[in-house]
């Protein structure tokens, strides 16, 4: 018997809405086997969603699973964590979702050090609502908002929740299916806010235009400009330029996550321990 | 009904309000003139094992509050007129998946900053439709201290009866003003929640949306067996996005008729000094809401004192407006005076329900309360 | 449980037509020139995938894992007996891959 995806799935939804050959069924294909792995009870876990492609993924896996407004999955997920705190929360958010329009929820979430497995599908570029420029499209490619070529700088958002505070940082390529699976797994199993990119194709609506036209050229792209973060860091300045790191980033498991320490917060109300001070803190500012 | 006397602020009122409703979640943003609910609140909740949280923005506490509500909890925001304004969308969200909530909006002068420390009730006609598209809203409107009170805790019963958010109106001074106030023992609240509509039959059985066409969503809460999905797009039976054309017209109209169908468990005003007005000529009916009712019954005070038969008719379900009986009242009173803070929102209702369109009104929008003295000199020049 | 999970008999490796949109993936991810795309006029994109040398799968899952769309099953290494990576499948794979993922029709192998 091959792996049964099909105890995870609703599956009326099948086939996906995705395009032919887009690595968002890879990723969901690599969230369900990291998810049977770790035995998760599907009752026990929510997957929240943003707007755009990603959008659709809560809608095709058997989970308590929630589709949110654009940007918004960290803010929904917040809530959700923080009234159930024994169960699993993931966010899944496209690049436009986490980087543009939700900046703030992505960064906030990080700081807090919430336990939410935040999956960034990250594909370059606006790909429901066809080729608008995103805060990652790279510099010079072709978008329908920037025809002339891109001019606008990105941003690399591991860097990012890394500076915000995020306790697991990690990014993997859908060409990588089993690491992939595996940073899905250690990002779940990491108890704080684990922020994970999945870098993924669109060769649809960022193909097209920028001379990647079938999924396997674009794939192949993502796989020229990536390189696991050891080799990574071995490397010059000038060597990284235009390079992304892949695999585990960043892992703290000595700061607190935010459901635990509000419990303190609980306690001190109900008179179970003192007033929380700037001594209960190693790093307070 | 056994009351207790307790020495607050309307602010804190409504926070104290949640928690003794059964709210074990609140998300917030701090905004003048609504932060003290977030104060209390934050204070309150932990004590009962709740969770408040102060979030990155106004946008970022909506969402939350709609997360913890999807997965069950009882919940509440607090705001005023900007802050509504950013959580616009996310209301619309919670009214298309029929998440209930409770949204305290303390109303501070605008448009945009306005007139952050002063009274205003600039966002009468922004609760009817926060957010874009087609849905009731239902925002009740609090005209003294017990209301803060009493008027959230009922928000939270019809958010949970009717699955959607209940707007909870109070305006700065209503808010910010500290005094006496009677409300109900804790006990008597507690007796009276009526927590919202749960199935408990087998799970391939139960179909979230699927329910009579004026009736709400009946959403279990989450990590419970009911697997189901919740999105903000036109959606089937279970939850799934969808564009079939008539389970598209369905959703829609069954959102309207859930809250119009069903208006005489949501209705709720005051009539005071009216039971002696029988439609003579010289009679006086004043419209008037929140804070602005307070100087409204001095002034009734003072005209009969003078010899003017006046009354007030006060809606405290603003939305959706009492029409039947604004039309049954202002039939029967020629001389209406309707005082707002704010220019005409109300009025535009009032002239709507009454067919009328020879009202008088008395607006003021400086961020400064209406006195007595102003109603009754308004009275006496057109009347 | 769906029946496409349960492995045909003596199968390596299997196709839901109803799920696959034809992306080339897989055919591109085997190293063994197992799989190719053959024209299917009622597929969207006009193809489909073919089995066309089941006995050259050396089972590493490389095509299910890189499918996006739940499409294509590889038997359980317990229950089926894989061949060994061979010359002549990565050939065969090489002259897929250049061809459009498509085997020639008059391809007769490498020898």
């Amino acid at each position: 018997m091959a792996f049964n995806y099909d105890s995870y799935l609703r599956l009326e939804k099948m086939p996906t809405l995705w395009c032919w050959g887009c690595g968002d069924g890879v990723i969901l294909k690599a969230f369900i086997r990291a998810v049977d792995k770790m035995g998760i009870d599907k009752d026990d876990m929510c997957v929240v969603s943003g707007i755009g492609c990603s959008g659709r993924f809560s809608s095709y896996v058997d989970f308590n699973t929630v589709h949110t407004t654009h940007g918004r999955t960290v803010a929904y997920a917040t809530g959700i964590k923080l009234a159930n705190p024994t169960k699993h929360v993931v966010c899944v958010a496209g690049d436009g979702d986490a980087l543009a329009i939700g900046g703030n929820h992505t960064i906030h979430g990080c700081r807090r050090n919430i336990d939410i497995t935040m999956i960034v599908i990250q594909n370059f570029i606006y790909g429901l609502t066809n080729s608008q420029t995103s805060p990652t499209t790279p510099q010079g490619m072709w978008t329908v908002t920037q025809k002339a070529g891109n001019i606008d700088p990105t941003f690399d958002g591991c860097e990012l929740a890394v500076a915000a505070g995020a306790s697991f940082v990690g990014r993997e390529n859908v060409t990588q299916p089993r690491k992939l699976e595996k940073l899905f797994i250690k990002s779940m199993e990491h108890k704080g806010f684990s922020y994970v990119e999945a870098l993924s194709n669109c060769h649809i609506n960022l193909g097209r235009k920028n001379k990647m036209a079938s999924a396997m050229q674009n794939l192949d792209w993502i796989d020229s400009i990536t390189v696991p973060v050891k080799k990574y860091e071995a490397m010059t300045k000038e060597e990284q330029l235009n390079l992304l790191p892949t695999g585990i980033i960043k892992q703290d498991t000595v700061v607190r996550e935010y459901c635990d320490m509000y419990q303190d917060i609980i306690d001190v109300h109900q008179g179970k321990r003192a007033k929380i001070t700037q001594d209960d803190f190693v790093k307070k500012i | 009904m056994a009351t207790r006397e307790v020495i607050s602020t309307g602010n804190e009122l409504s926070a104290m309000a949640g928690v003794d409703a059964g709210c074990t979640f609140f998300g917030g943003y701090p905004l003048t003139p609504s932060s003290e609910v977030m104060h209390v609140i934050s204070d309150l909740l932990p004590k009962v094992g709740g969770t408040c949280i102060q979030m990155e923005d106004e946008i970022g506490a909506i969402c939350a509050v709609i997360g913890a509500g999807m997965a069950g909890s009882r919940t509440m925001t607090g705001t005023s007129g900007p802050g509504m304004s950013l959580k616009a969308e996310n209301l619309g969200l919670a009214q298309m998946a029929e998440v209930p909530l409770v949204c305290v909006n303390v109303m501070r002068g605008g448009p945009s900053t306005g007139l952050p420390t002063r009274v205003s009730q600039g966002d009468i006609k922004q609760a009817s439709n926060p957010s874009h598209g087609d849905y009731r809203s239902i925002t009740l409107c609090a005209g003294n201290l017990a209301e803060c009170y009493t008027e959230t805790v009922r928000a939270f019963n019809l958010a949970d009866r009717f699955m959607q958010p209940v707007i909870v109106l109070l305006d700065e001074t209503i808010g910010h003003m500290h005094g006496k106030a009677d409300i109900p023992t804790v006990e008597d609240v507690k007796t009276g929640i009526v927590p919202r509509k749960s199935f408990d039959g087998p799970a391939e059985e139960y179909f979230p949306y699927e329910c009579n066409a004026t009736q709400p969503a009946v959403l279990n809460p989450m990590f419970k067996g009911y697997r189901y999905h919740f999105t903000g797009l036109h959606h089937d039976k279970n939850g799934f996005p969808t564009e079939e054309i008539e389970t598209c017209r369905k959703l829609i109209q069954r959102l309207e008729d859930k809250v119009m169908a069903h208006q005489d468990e949501l209705e709720l005003n005051e009539e005071f000094m009216c039971d002696d007005l029988t439609g003579e000529e010289g009679e006086v009916l004043i419209i008037a809401y929140g804070s602005v009712s307070l100087a409204a019954k001095e002034a009734i005070r003072h005209l009969r004192a003078d010899g003017i038969k006046a009354g007030l008719f006060r809606p405290i379900t603003i939305w959706p407006s009492p029409a039947k009986r604004i039309k049954e009242m202002t039939d029967k009173i020629k001389n209406v005076l309707v005082v707002e803070l704010n220019i005409r929102q109300y009025t535009d209702e009032i002239e709507r329900a009454s067919g009328r369109l020879d009202l008088e009104g008395l607006y003021k929008v400086n961020g400064r309360a209406i006195s007595p003295h102003e109603i009754t000199s308004k009275v006496k020049e057109v009347f | 449980m769906s029946s496409i999970m349960n492995a045909p008999a003596n199968t390596p490796v299997w196709v839901d037509t109803q799920r696959c949109k034809a992306c080339d993936i897989c055919v591109d991810a085997c190293p063994a020139g197992v799989l190719s795309m053959k024209a299917e006029a009622s597929s969207t994109l006009g193809a489909m995938i073919s089995i066309v040398a089941p006995e050259s799968c050396i089972g590493c899952n490389e095509c299910e894992l890189t499918c996006p769309d739940f499409a294509i099953y590889v038997a359980d290494k317990k229950e089926y007996k894989f061949a060994k990576l061979t010359d002549d499948a990565k050939v065969r794979q090489e002259v897929i891959a250049n061809n459009k993922y498509r085997l020639p029709e008059d391809y007769k192998g490498s020898n």
